[in-house]
């Protein structure tokens, strides 16, 4: 009798656990996976960071689903191009959305496509936004997992004057709204500091040619400039800058040089080049060096360059899981009440959700050559007041 | 002082770059016809060929040959298999090389990568002049400008094929007549023009970002150049870059690069409207 009931109950125990565990399981989840929209640039100046947000999201969902997936149920990503005007994304968006019926979205893309979505999700759907911004975002329902201006330079600007002697302090970006907003905010850090403003200038995106810049960069008497030019701007100017020999003397600080911004400045115009950002590839840690071997052993060794904005994708579906792991839902009101103080680990280290903003380690980075060497780690940065 | 001297350098430099830049399409577009929508391209061709050398560990000046024979191969096909049946039709020409463009970029990302490329600098350094601490490559660079336009303003002016090809722009149907053949002559002056840009472009390879979109950049201000220098003549390329590279120099030197950007545009607008033949016109 008893060793009926045992053999009884085992068996149940065992078809329970194949149910739970075996392939059983995985034919269950896949009937009804999380659905993640995943929205990155494939085509326009974006387009660059297209390939390695792409594999970065690969890596997390094969990870995550490794692990169980988000709420015991397997993730399904699905691709969008969000490189194209708002209007585009918006469509793009909504196909995935009402189309796909997509539960949640991850977006690394600029602020004009957000301010679009935002307005189309009206706090409906989760959503994630990954890459550096200016700060400011404050809708329902979204968590903003990228630097703000105030986590990239607060701590750093201090750090330029003690360690740099940066005192005299030139301003140059493109001309919208994250340079404008990075620069009002480094004012007050290098006023802080001690630190004053010799000039400021916004340039077109269509700007090839930075000539008189540097001459009025020279002028000034600059001996640090903070540079907010993007991706072509950005090489364009860099390598004029080492050219003329400025960069000798004067030191460069950017809150967007990535590795392929890097790369294209080159090996020998990028002394005296600062980087200040939440992620670089080579960041010695035990994470970060775990899913650089991962993208490596996965994509190979051609793969495209990791970077900050492509491995924010990574870090926005690990941010997405916590917080509904931990509201047990994907409803956007148990998750903006779980949000505070939500905390995930990921290749950029901890990370822990205020006001919906992730407060995280910021790495202060030196050119060495064609790569980032990281001279500085600021622990448990803040991303500042957003909702105001 | 010395920032007059740096200001008056970079006037002169962004002058003759551009003039280089727009010889090409002077040439294709000016006395050909054809609305050469790939003319960026060329540059961009012309920029990837000091990469390869570069990667093959060969010295910068070897890229000078590649970039040719490249241009010049993709040149003579594009002639032989597209331009050439859309010469006299130039609004085809602009539909037709703009998608030759696509691609031409798309080919180029596809071997190369979508990626930055860095090309070193093969004379790094500084040197004094006036005054004004220049990059050396770039001193380097004007004086040999200045050589070639001189070369090519007296053999255009004294050589026989010059003379042909004034003929032939003038009126095609007499050359022919008297014994030109335009057929050939046309060819040739299409990869002439290509392979100008090629060498535009490894000119420029160091000082500029490299990747597949460069292209783009060197189309537009080519264009405002012809618009506002006229079309046909050497003269008018240098006077078109001189007034298009100057008051972008000397208004954001003044002002801002907005104000210079502006400041082209209104320029080239004007010349459009008010004198569409340019300064220097042929007729």
């Amino acid at each position: 009798m008893k060793r009926r009931t045992l053999l009884k109950t085992s068996t149940a125990a065992a078809l329970l656990a194949m149910t739970f565990a075996g392939p059983v399981t995985s034919a269950f989840a896949a009937d009804d996976p999380v659905k993640v929209g995943i929205l990155i640039p494939q085509s326009g100046p974006g387009g660059l960071f297209g390939p390695s947000s792409k594999n970065s999201a690969e890596l997390a969902v094969e990870e995550i689903n490794a692990g169980g997936g988000i709420l015991g149920r397997m993730v399904e990503p699905f691709y969008a191009d969000v490189g194209g005007p708002p209007s585009d994304a918006i469509q793009a968006a909504l196909k995935l959305w009402k189309g796909e019926k997509v539960e949640a979205f991850i977006g690394m893309h600029d602020s004009a496509v957000r301010g679009a979505l935002d307005n189309l999700f009206k706090g409906q759907v989760p959503y994630i936004y990954t890459p550096v911004y200016e700060g400011g975002e404050c809708a329902d329902g979204v968590y903003v997992l990228g630097e703000t201006p105030a986590q990239q330079l607060e701590p750093v600007i201090p750090w330029m004057a003690e360690n740099k002697g940066a005192s005299k302090w030139y301003l140059i970006g493109n001309d919208y709204s994250w340079p404008r907003d990075t620069n009002a905010a480094a004012k007050t850090y290098i006023e802080a500091s001690g630190g004053t403003v010799v000039g400021e200038e916004y340039l077109p995106f269509t700007a090839d040619n930075f000539d008189s810049n540097l001459a009025k960069i020279k002028d000034s008497g600059a001996d640090a400039v903070l540079v907010t030019l993007v991706g072509g701007a950005s090489v364009g100017f860099n390598r004029a800058f080492a050219s003329f020999g400025l960069s000798d003397d004067v030191t460069r600080l950017g809150t967007l040089i990535e590795e392929n911004t890097l790369a294209g400045i080159g090996a020998e115009n990028s002394q005296n080049l600062f980087s200040s950002a939440g992620y670089f590839a080579n960041i010695d840690t035990e994470p970060a060096k775990k899913f650089a071997d991962a993208y490596k052993a996965k994509f190979g060794d051609d793969a495209p360059v990791l970077n900050s904005l492509g491995e924010s994708v990574y870090d926005g579906l690990l941010l997405l899981k916590a917080i509904a792991d931990k509201a047990g839902s994907l409803d956007v009101a148990a998750m903006d009440k779980a949000a505070e103080g939500v905390s995930y680990s990921g290749p950029r280290g901890e990370a822990t959700l205020e006001q919906r903003h992730t407060t995280k380690d910021i790495y202060l980075a030196e050119a060495n050559g064609a790569d980032f060497t990281v001279v500085e780690t600021f622990s448990k940065v803040g991303a500042g007041d957003n909702c105001q | 002082m010395e920032l007059v001297a740096l200001q008056g350098l970079n006037f002169v430099y962004i002058s003759l770059t551009l003039a280089l830049v727009a010889l090409g399409l002077a040439v294709v577009f000016g006395l050909l016809g054809v609305m050469n929508m790939a003319h960026g391209e060329f540059v961009m061709l012309g920029a990837y060929s000091v990469l390869v050398v570069q990667n093959a560990g060969l010295p910068f000046l070897a890229a000078l040959p590649l970039a040719l024979a490249v241009c010049a191969a993709v040149g003579w096909l594009l002639e032989f298999f597209v331009i050439r049946h859309l010469y006299r039709r130039p609004f085809d020409t602009l539909l037709a090389t703009w998608g030759l463009a696509i691609l031409m970029r798309e080919i180029v990302e596809a071997v190369f990568g979508r990626d930055y490329k860095s090309v070193n600098q093969s004379l790094p350094g500084t040197v004094e002049v006036l005054g004004a601490v220049y990059p050396a490559y770039r001193v380097v660079l004007m004086a040999l400008m200045v050589a070639f336009f001189a070369g090519l303003f007296l053999w255009y002016r004294r050589s026989n094929t010059g003379a042909r090809i004034k003929a032939m722009v003038s009126n095609p149907a007499l050359a022919t007549a008297v014994g030109v053949n335009t057929a050939v002559l046309a060819r040739g002056a299409f990869i002439f023009g290509v392979c100008m840009a090629g060498l535009a472009g490894v000119a420029l390879a160091p000082l500029v970002r490299v990747e597949p979109y460069m292209g783009i950049d060197y189309l537009l201000s080519s264009f405002f150049i012809l618009v506002v220098g006229g079309l046909g003549s050497l003269a008018g390329l240098l006077v078109g870059s001189t007034v298009i590279g100057g008051s972008d120099a000397i208004v954001s030197a003044i002002t801002s690069k907005t104000g210079g950007y502006m400041t082209v545009l209104i320029i080239s607008i004007l010349f459009l409207w008010l004198r569409p033949n340019g300064i220097v016109s042929r007729d």
